[in-house]
């Protein structure tokens, strides 16, 4: 039964093993897998900047063993769209905001994407940001996630025009952070009840969002 | 060039603010029409991609296509054969008719079925492949007799065409069916899936042979299989029970 573990700079020391094998497996994803060859570390795990404290990671693991995850970062700090894929957005800027996050990272490992994996992932996804009082959160993908998102009962609202990533279409967009999401995508994988595990010692995401920009 | 891409941005942009304000199937049309029309567009299909077991026009959203050619194609079963159909199943990613390859000698009904596409007036194309979750398979297929497809429209009809296609489905697409099953009829199924006999399973529940049978039954009748086998298969495959 897979369940998803928040994990933010309060409990990562607890699992250290976890985020070891979780940077491990986005080396695979991302470097291998992808050919994101620009991310390739000598010792195969993948990070970058934004993992820092202010990332939280929302970590799939079935049986001990990592299955996917994704990472939130507050836009209100430089993040990747407005370092790096300003030209994405429609506007010229990024959508920022104490309640708009940016996820990055998502993945899930290749043997367990034809099953539910992915729609548990979305649904902790949203129910942790209902949780956290998130009213959007912002992405760059490719542009075949848009009908998957669709599919699972996500508001997702393009911020500019698809434009070639790595030789890709991708998209920046802007999801929507609502119960209705959180029921759709769980009805479609017949879904019941939280699988979110979160640490009391976890402080809320919003005490640790600075606000002004740094 | 920049004045002309920042005009298909904004039309891209209009178009997918006023499909939210639209709410039949004749209204996507239109609107599809006219927007698609700036392209080259005349004609296009909103369709699931039938399982070997399904016939196409029972997946078909919405279509704007000249009658005559659509009787021939789902008459003919062309979907079986259509080198488009057989490329949407293997990308992500949008392209136009022409890269859809097909060989004459394994394929002999592909150039049949682009020909006789051309003789409607459909002789150029570009297609969206959906690829959900749970395996969901889709596509928006859209043409016309001469297009403007260049690096500068593609990504504005990318677009444009994934949300099309969405609303075709929130408005058009059965929700999620609720799982048909009873508990009981649920819980026979598991056991039988895990090899268990009727006799075996009324024991384990605490009923009688008759009962877990007539579970069964009911069970295959609701989906349409042909006896236990069939129904643990479908059950699983549709994911009404886990095991």
């Amino acid at each position: 039964m897979t369940s998803i573990q928040v994990i933010t700079k309060d409990n990562r020391t607890y699992y250290s093993d976890v985020l070891d094998e979780y940077f491990h497996l986005r080396h695979k994803v991302f470097v291998e897998e992808r050919g994101w060859h620009d991310l390739r570390r000598p010792d195969g795990r993948e990070m970058d900047a934004y993992d820092n404290d202010h990332a939280t990671y929302l970590i799939a693991l079935d049986k001990g063993r990592v299955i996917g995850g994704l990472r939130l970062y507050p836009t209100l700090l430089p993040h990747m769209i407005s370092e790096a894929f300003p030209h994405l957005v429609k506007e010229r800027g990024a959508l920022t905001g104490a309640t708009i996050l940016e996820c990055t990272r998502y993945f899930i490992v290749k043997e367990r994407r034809t099953g539910r994996a992915d729609c548990r992932l979305l649904a902790a996804f949203q129910q942790f940001c209902l949780e956290e009082g998130i009213t959007e959160v912002t992405a760059v993908v490719e542009m075949w996630w848009l009908p998957r998102w669709h599919q699972a009962g996500f508001k997702v609202r393009p911020l500019g025009m698809p434009t070639l990533v790595e030789g890709q279409p991708c998209i920046a967009a802007a999801i929507r952070i609502f119960e209705e999401s959180l029921e759709r995508v769980s009805r479609l994988a017949s879904l019941r009840g939280s699988f979110l595990s979160r640490d009391p010692r976890v402080s809320s995401d919003r005490d640790r969002v600075p606000h002004v920009a740094a | 060039m920049s004045g002309r891409s920042l005009d298909q941005s904004t039309e891209a942009f209009d178009f997918i603010q006023e499909l939210d304000r639209l709410a039949t199937s004749d209204e996507i049309v239109d609107a599809m029409e006219r927007s698609f029309a700036r392209f080259g567009f005349e004609n296009f299909i909103v369709t699931g991609l039938p399982h070997p077991d399904q016939r196409i026009e029972t997946l078909v959203l919405l279509k704007k296509w000249p009658l005559d050619w659509y009787r021939r194609y789902t008459h003919n079963g062309y979907d079986r054969h259509d080198p488009v159909i057989r490329l949407c199943r293997q990308t992500v990613q949008p392209f136009e008719w022409d890269e859809a390859p097909y060989n004459p000698e394994t394929n002999p009904k592909g150039a049949a079925i682009m020909h006789g596409a051309a003789e409607f007036g459909m002789k150029q194309g570009y297609c969206l492949p959906i690829h959900g979750l749970n395996g969901f398979e889709a596509c928006l297929s859209m043409s016309g007799p001469q297009l403007d497809l260049t690096p500068q429209t593609k990504p504005a009809l990318h677009l444009m065409a994934i949300y099309a296609f969405e609303r075709a489905r929130q408005i058009l697409a059965p929700s999620p069916q609720p799982n048909p099953l009873t508990a009981r009829e649920k819980e026979t199924l598991r056991w039988a899936a895990l090899g268990k006999s009727a006799a075996d399973t009324g024991e384990i529940l605490g009923v009688t042979e008759r009962t877990i049978t007539a579970h069964i039954g009911s069970a295959c009748q609701k989906l349409s299989a042909a006896n236990k086998t069939h129904a643990v298969a479908r059950a699983l495959q549709h994911r009404l029970i886990e095991i």
